[in-house]
């Protein structure tokens, strides 16, 4: 019964008490300026972060190219490169040293090396290797430098065998034309011949026949007195009878014999003529075919060289470097193996120390100055320099203890190798968490509350976590926001621990981080000093 | 007996707002002062201008002969603060925060664990030496804050209301700690929004009101300002207008006001008024229950100088 009169007196549900909650919740809301602040703040720069990071591939990464070559086909290759609008051509170096100084400096993100005798290696069908080096430090700025530089290459190489291909057509076309040329030049002069020697032929063939029928007819008028002469004679008095009349008859009958023979011997004569004249058009069609044939050899040799010699060489390119002339070759910039984490790491460093002390910070002064404990230290006889490097140090300490730790973590569980030395590790992140500490204290020193703190905090520490390089590319995003990165402590951090622990730079090379770095400790705590008062509103 | 706070025309402005508006006033070696004042009145400020805390606008203040902001550290070195919050290290325990308070006076450790041994018995804390300070009660948190102030030997100690919610029980310790610490020769600015606690333990009172001092003197001297306006209060079985109206009458009478049977009077002077009004009501056949001659309260006077109503 108790239990059903409770259940009366509390709704399971009551709309009336919810929208009173709600009501009360959102007039709490509007009135806690520092919660609305970076509740407002939050998506806006994560909207616009993302907005102009993702999809966006980085774009101008800078780029220094150098040339072994200096021909026209090297020419074009740059030009391709400048043309493209992910890069931006920052250097012309003529050594692989110097570009390497540019990378190390960070003012190059790749290198690009065009090989030596390019041009004639390409043409005589061989393929060559554009060498390319890039700084692994931001892996989507390295990733989009590869593939646009994959994309040219291989674009080029299109470009160049689909020439080769037009050049062979050409040399293949001009041969075939010619050597049909050839072929009815010699057809012609063939039948040519043919026909004159057969004309030589018929007429001597008519020469022959009139010589055959004046022999006949020569023949003829000598048969009568033979007749005669059989017709009168019997066998012993016809032979007397003929050797008288033959004898009679004897000196006319064998001058005509005479004649005869005579002209029998020169129609043999003229037949064997006339079969050595055929003869001799046989041979001398040969001849004249061998003789031109002779004769045109040096012209056809001359004409057809050319694309006999293109097709000779043609086929004897290797089809694979006819398919891709230029290839993509990547020389590693530092050492071998390294991987997105190895980068990854130096700058998950950087911002742990800023966030660290920052977030410290809020608790440090922020937070003791809410509760009154700052309050009792103002109290005492201690200056204020001594609370704020009481304050710094503990932080920095405290940060580098921190970050070790981190080290270790990253070195045993990802096998991280810092090529550098951990004394100039060291250096680095005692001088940023100062810088970091410095900022914290900066802030907590002009907030009234904690969560003033967080707010204000978050102007600075968002822009760190987002344009600290360590998950989004920097170089993706717009001018503007680059150039806000320029002022984060960050920035310079990152990029001098990446030099020492991936690129093994010693603290010389990295001195216009640690300048810049120095600089900012400087600023910051010079800023400390005088921001940092005592008085209690 | 010398003066070891000298306050000369202290002024501090916020902005526009005139928090602190030229006060003089000057406090005796061994003295309990009380501080008094409407919330908002300016008490806070001048103490913290005291304490070194804030910088006034104009004037000067002195701690025995110290400027308050040129010789702001030795001046720091003679106070103990109690303020109005906790304002230790919840984290560390009584102890820790007594070592740290006395190293930032500059203390050595040894001398650091005499004292903090002989405060926390003086504060009655000994028990709770190794106790989380986050922890403790509201009253022991109080004591342990006195404690605190009482590292570095002090010879002023300044209270910015220091009973102000504690329980009764509490409150009471606390007052007899602050006069047990006023007998060991400290001198005391004790601030309270507590009338009878200041009654009770002050040796002198200022009244502040809008950045003004306002009333100074003993409790006595300020209460005095009020005798013009003596009440007495009359309980009558049974109260009519004619009585009423024949109250006003007297001339020894200035006002007078009734809820039920009870009758307040304001009196000119309080001369045998009380043989007046009881021959004045057998008279008129009245059966008096009661006559109180009241004697004005410094809450009383509180309300009459800061003029009642409510600021803020």
């Amino acid at each position: 019964m108790t239990g059903k009169k409770a259940e009366q007196k509390e709704k399971l549900v009551d709309f009336q008490k919810i929208g009173a909650i709600i009501r009360k919740n959102f007039i709490v809301m509007t009135r806690d300026k520092a919660r609305i602040l970076p509740l407002i703040m939050f998506p806006v720069f994560m909207i616009l972060i993302f907005g102009f990071t993702s999809g966006n591939a980085p774009k101008h990464i800078t780029a220094a190219i150098i040339s072994y070559d200096n021909s026209p086909l090297s020419e074009k290759v740059q030009q391709a490169i400048s043309n493209s609008e992910t890069f931006t051509v920052r250097h012309m170096v003529s050594t692989g040293g110097e570009g390497k100084k540019l990378l190390d400096k960070g003012d190059v993100k790749i290198i690009i090396e065009i090989p030596a005798a390019l041009q004639k290696k390409i043409e005589s069908g061989q393929s060559a290797a554009i060498t390319v080096i890039v700084d692994e430090s931001d892996s989507s700025v390295a990733n989009t430098a590869r593939q646009s530089m994959r994309e040219i290459i291989s674009g080029m190489s299109e470009e160049i065998s689909l020439e080769k291909i037009i050049d062979f057509q050409n040399s293949v076309g001009i041969a075939s034309e010619k050597l049909q040329n050839y072929n009815g030049q010699f057809l012609n002069k063939y039948s040519l011949i043919i026909s004159k020697s057969k004309s030589a032929e018929t007429s001597l063939e008519e020469a022959n026949k009139k010589i055959g029928q004046q022999a006949l007819s020569l023949e003829n008028s000598l048969s009568n007195p033979i007749a005669t002469v059989a017709a009168k004679t019997s066998s012993n008095e016809a032979q007397s009878v003929f050797n008288q009349t033959f004898l009679s008859e004897k000196p006319g009958y064998s001058s005509a014999r005479g004649q005869i023979a005579s002209l029998k011997q020169s129609s043999s004569l003229i037949i064997s003529a006339k079969e050595n004249i055929i003869e001799a058009g046989i041979i001398a069609e040969e001849g004249d075919k061998n003789y031109k044939s002779v004769n045109d050899y040096q012209a056809i040799n001359d004409n057809i060289l050319k694309p006999s010699q293109d097709i000779k060489e043609f086929s004897s390119y290797d089809p694979h470097n006819l398919h891709e002339p230029l290839s993509y070759e990547e020389k590693p910039a530092y050492g071998t193996g390294k991987r997105t984490v190895d980068f990854l790491i130096p700058n998950i460093i950087a911002l742990v120390i800023f966030q660290g002390a920052v977030m410290g910070m809020g608790r440090a002064v922020a937070g003791e100055k809410r509760n009154g404990s700052l309050t009792r230290v103002f109290l005492t006889p201690t200056s204020n320099a001594t609370i704020i490097l009481g304050t710094l140090l503990f932080y920095i300490v405290f940060e580098i203890f921190r970050s070790s730790f981190l080290i270790l973590l990253a070195m045993n569980l990802f096998h991280i190798k810092i090529e550098g030395s951990l004394l100039a590790v060291s250096l680095i992140m005692v001088v940023y968490a100062g810088v970091s500490t410095a900022i914290g204290m900066l802030l907590s020193s002009i907030v009234k509350s904690e969560e003033q703190y967080m707010a204000v905090s978050m102007l600075v520490s968002m822009p760190t976590i987002f344009l600290g390089g360590a998950f989004l590319p920097v170089q993706a995003m717009p001018k503007f926001l680059q150039s806000v990165a320029s002022f984060l402590p960050v920035t310079y951090a990152g990029s001098a621990l990446r030099g020492i622990m991936i690129k093994g730079f010693s603290l010389a090379t990295i001195s216009y981080e640690i300048f810049i770095l120095l600089m900012f400790l400087m600023v910051t705590v010079g800023a400390v000093f005088l921001v940092y008062k005592r008085d209690i509103e | 007996m010398k003066n070891m706070i000298e306050v000369k025309s202290l002024t501090k402005k916020f902005g526009s707002f005139m928090a602190v508006n030229g006060i003089n006033v000057q406090i005796k070696e061994g003295e309990i002062f009380g501080f008094l004042g409407p919330n908002g009145a300016g008490k806070t400020t001048t103490i913290s201008m005291l304490t070194t805390l804030l910088k006034p606008t104009s004037g000067t203040a002195l701690i025995d002969g110290y400027d308050c902001i040129k010789d702001a550290a030795q001046v720091r070195s003679m106070i103990g603060v109690v303020p109005q919050t906790f304002s230790l290290f919840p984290e560390l325990t009584a102890e820790e925060n007594l070592w740290y308070i006395g190293k930032l006076y500059g203390m050595k450790d040894f001398s650091i664990k005499e004292k903090t041994s002989s405060l926390l018995k003086t504060v009655v804390l000994s028990e709770h030496a190794k106790r989380i300070s986050g922890a403790f009660s509201g009253g022991m948190k109080q004591r342990l804050s006195v404690a605190a102030s009482l590292m570095s030997s002090p010879r002023i100690l300044f209270m910015d209301e220091p009973t102000t919610g504690l329980d009764p029980q509490s409150r009471v310790a606390l007052r007899e700690l602050t006069q047990q610490l006023n007998k060991s020769g400290i001198t005391i600015f004790y601030t309270t929004h507590d009338m009878e606690e200041a009654d009770k333990l002050c040796d002198r009172i200022a009244i502040m009101d809008k950045g003004a001092i306002i009333a100074l003197g003993t409790s006595d001297e300020i209460k005095r300002k009020l005798e013009d306006h003596n009440s007495i209060e009359i309980e009558l079985e049974e109260v009519s207008n004619f009585i009423l109206s024949e109250l006003k009458k007297l001339p020894f009478v200035a006002s007078v006001e009734n809820s039920g049977r009870i009758i307040n009077l304001k009196v000119k002077n309080t001369s045998n008024v009380f043989f007046k009004l009881s021959d004045f009501f057998s008279a008129r056949k009245q059966k008096v229950v009661e006559i109180k001659i009241k004697e004005p309260s410094l809450e009383d006077v509180f309300i009459h100088l800061t003029k009642k109503e409510l600021r803020e």
